[in-house]
């Protein structure tokens, strides 16, 4: 069985929709690392993310070309429950992702495990576990309803992460944070690939945190893939403006630094880190 | 993450014991019952109120709820839902008195207007039979959290997609109040009117509709798949962390209070036994 | 048995049980806003009810009814006022009757011209005719001891020419025939609504539910109608009003949204007509 998420050759159109969102996107995640996916807005990174989470087209129609597979198996042949457990999703939107049906964080955390039946000292372990790996179990008392964008944020992570998945799919999960709490995700989600070997894609606007964190990144335009490699050489490559997509402020800097005619030094990077 | 040594001891301790804020059993009397119990009683309320004809039914559910609600603690807070009832009851009060048909036994003429005391007595049973079952209902919202009721009906076989409708409903009306709030205001600030005549109110009606129905309807892809993604539709039960102490005496009365009412009303409906 | 096991798992998806919180929400608080803050004499609290039922078939749009009530009627923030939560019986039907319309595809989308426009216009002015004559003339309305007031017969003859107006008037401006059936299935939505609620009405409460409807009934009463009576006269008046008026905002609810979404729903197929070759529905269990 060969590890791994692999998306290969992989077309999407929406139900109803006239037009292809994706193709012949193709991208191999591997345990451990993470991959950041970037583009424009409409540029299909939300696809991808429903896509490699095989919730399309199990959940939501439309018609696959190509083939998605996690560990071997094809998505499609997965079930729904069974994707949750492999695949975790996590959207922008931190309220929709709340059931509305728990009364504090630790519940709302549960929510996942239970409805897999699993028994309830392991269920507890694993809230502990989640909370605790995102670092918000001071919470755990709290009605998830009256939580501020962010805390809802990292909640709905520790959520996902509660059915202890081998991937992670994140769907700009820190547009609605500020710049500590998306430092504190950052970081996070870099420290749960290195601890669990969770592969985690990562849909981002913010250059700044694939900068940090990611080993790959894949930039998408209108459905297809037009640079992926390493995440150093990706950022750096001058095409990423007309892409629609803004370098991080490290490279950005080096630019404005070396069109300036000024000396230019790697400890320089690093200070603004 | 700091103090890794430390926290591994804590996890041990925590890790098989659910945390007091989620076991949250009540202890104080009355609130300390079953919530299937609270369910029957206010079942029973509504039951013996409407359907035992006469002042009887009413007048004991009446005194019953005021009594528990004593006993709860609650009393005090069952108040805006009595005065909720202020407008039925002034329609109730009204129509009936002054419209009782066929009723000749006048309390006095006053120009058109013949209040009759066959009237009056039907409309003050009927405000007896609405307010006994609005304050059970009452104290049973006061007395019962919805999670716990839904938990223990859960056990009971309700599955997991009856308790997150209900729960999820009783989640989403404070959300939709607070857009329709938001709606209707930025509406009278654009001159919408919520006290002039028939035509005005109505085309109020029409702006206020779209925006709630539409942005409570946007939610439903994303929540359908954010479900899905936490595993919902697993098969089998569910594990439900919560546990509410049961007793045989409850269980008992929960059948001899429901077998009791419905007997009872459908002895009275069938007028073998006249209650005043 | 297993037949009918498979019936109702079709009903409720996934995308179902998230969409009935919601629907109970919107008939709550457009319930609330209607009857307690615009003080309107109609309900427009069966919007979500109906949509349920149309979208995902009749046991949905019952429970969602069903639901809705009691959650009002027990829900603290909202000040029910205790006067709904026995109408889930009313509630109930109206949601199982939005169902068998959803399946009959009374809801879906006829673009017509001409000829195709004035039959279905033309019906549907007949059909507001009959129903206006029959209340007209509807026993229940006279009295050997009382006349009735003059004003509530031009009432009617009132409202059912506003109401044949309306109708045909939305047909032809939306050039769409469905407006006929959706007049149609609303009209009868509300006389079975009347009928059902009007026992419940009498027996519960005495005639009057302390909203802007008890004018009516009172109106009745001193024609000399006794409470049930009263109470269906109300009903048949307010009723079918109402839940026309309801299932016509459903109506355009639903234009507005788009088929790729409306096709996911169980009973979407019967709105959109025929879905696209080669392309896989979400499965039963999604």
């Amino acid at each position: 069985m060969t590890a791994g998420l692999v998306v290969e050759g992989a077309s999407y159109r929406y139900a109803g929709a006239a037009e292809r969102s994706l193709r012949n996107v193709s991208l191999e995640l591997a345990p451990g690392r993470v991959i950041g996916v970037a583009g424009a807005n409409e540029s299909g990174k939300s696809t991808l993310c429903l896509l490699a989470a095989g919730l399309a087209p199990a959940v939501i129609g439309g018609r696959l070309e190509g083939s998605v597979r996690i560990d071997g198996v094809e998505t499609t042949a997965i079930p729904p429950h069974g994707l949750a457990q492999q695949c975790g999703l996590l959207f922008q939107n931190a309220a929709t992702q709340l059931s509305n049906t728990a009364a504090t964080v630790f519940e709302e955390v549960a929510f996942g495990p239970c409805n897999l039946g699993l028994p309830v000292p392991e269920v507890i372990e694993r809230v502990w576990w989640a909370l605790r790996a995102v670092g918000v179990e001071e919470i755990a008392p709290r009605d998830p309803a009256r939580l501020s964008g962010g805390q809802g944020q990292l909640v709905a992570l520790a959520s996902v992460l509660a059915l202890r998945p081998r991937y992670l799919i994140l769907d700009e999960p820190t547009s609605e944070l500020d710049p500590a709490g998306t430092r504190l995700v950052a970081e996070t989600l870099a420290r749960i690939a290195r601890e669990t070997g969770a592969g985690i894609l990562l849909v981002e606007h913010k250059m700044d945190v694939l900068a940090r964190i990611a080993d790959e990144v894949v930039v998408l335009a209108e459905g297809s893939v037009t640079l992926s490699g390493p995440a150093a050489a990706v950022l750096a490559d001058p095409r990423l403006a007309e892409l629609g997509v803004e370098p991080p402020a490290g490279v950005r800097l080096e630019r404005a630094v070396r069109e300036a005619g000024l000396e230019w030094s790697t400890a320089l990077a690093e200070a603004i880190e | 993450m700091t103090n890794t040594t430390a926290m591994a001891e804590a996890s041990q301790a925590e890790s098989s014991v659910l945390p007091d804020f989620v076991r949250r059993i009540p202890v104080r009397p009355y609130l300390a019952l079953h919530p299937v119990t609270k369910a029957t009683l206010a079942m029973v309320g509504a039951i013996v109120a409407f359907g035992v004809r006469g002042w009887t039914g009413p007048a004991v559910v009446f005194v019953a709820v005021v009594v528990s609600g004593a006993v709860a603690g609650v009393l005090r807070r069952t108040l805006p839902f009595a005065l909720a009832t202020i407008p039925l009851v002034a329609s109730i009060l009204v129509v009936n008195t002054f419209l009782y048909p066929n009723a000749k036994d006048a309390i006095v003429t006053v120009g058109p207007l013949t209040p009759t005391w066959t009237g009056a007595t039907a409309a003050l049973q009927a405000t007896l039979r609405v307010v006994a079952f609005g304050l059970s209902a009452a104290v049973f919202a006061l007395t019962t959290p919805i999670d716990d009721l839904l938990v223990e009906l859960e056990r009971r076989g309700l599955g997991r997609r009856g308790a997150f409708v209900v729960g999820s409903a009783l989640g989403s009306v404070p959300r939709t109040v607070e857009r329709a709030r938001e709606v209707t205001d930025a509406q009278r600030a654009r001159g919408m009117d919520t006290e002039g005549g028939l035509p005005r109110r109505f085309r109020g009606l029409v702006p206020l509709v779209g925006p709630v129905v539409f942005g409570a309807l946007a939610e439903v892809e994303e929540r359908t798949m954010a479900l899905e993604a936490r595993g919902f539709t697993a098969p089998g039960r569910r594990t439900l962390l919560r546990k509410l102490p049961d007793s045989r005496p409850q269980r008992l009365a929960r059948w001899a209070l429901l077998v009791g009412s419905i007997c009872l009303v459908a002895v009275s409906l069938a007028g073998a036994v006249k209650l005043p | 048995m297993d037949l009918l096991k498979r019936w109702v798992a079709r009903q409720f998806t996934t995308r179902v049980i998230v969409m009935m919180p919601i629907a109970i929400a919107i008939n709550i608080v457009l319930g609330y806003t209607v009857q307690s803050v615009l003080k309107l004499p109609i309900y427009v609290d069966s919007i979500g009810t109906i949509l349920v039922g149309v979208l995902a078939g009749p046991l949905a749009g019952a429970l969602t009814g069903i639901l809705s009530n009691l959650i009002w009627q027990y829900a603290p923030g909202i000040g029910s006022g205790s006067s709904i939560g026995p109408f889930a019986v009313t509630a109930g039907v109206i949601g199982f009757l939005a169902g068998i319309w959803g399946y009959l595809g009374v809801f879906r989308s006829r673009p017509a011209s001409g000829l195709g426009l004035i039959v279905p216009a033309g019906i549907a002015v007949a059909v507001i005719g009959v129903l206006a004559a029959r209340m007209y003339t509807i026993p229940n309305y006279s009295d050997p001891n009382n006349g009735y007031p003059g004003w509530v017969y031009g009432a009617i003859v009132v409202i059912g020419i506003v109401a044949a107006v309306a109708v045909a008037g939305f047909i032809f401006v939306r050039r769409d025939a469905a407006g006929a059936w959706v007049a149609v299935a609303g009209a009868v939505t509300g006389i079975v609504a009347a009928v059902i609620s009007a026992p419940i009405v009498a027996y519960v409460y005495e005639g009057v539910t302390g909203s802007g409807t008890d004018l009516i009934v009172a109106v009745f009463r001193r024609g000399g109608a006794d409470v049930y009576n009263a109470s269906l006269g109300q009903g048949l008046f307010s009723d079918p009003i109402d839940k026309t008026i309801t299932s016509f905002v459903v109506f355009l609810i639903l234009g507005r949204i788009s088929v790729r979404v409306l096709a996911r729903f169980p009973l979407g197929e019967r709105l959109v007509g025929r879905v696209a070759d080669g392309e896989s529905q979400p499965p039963d269990a999604g």
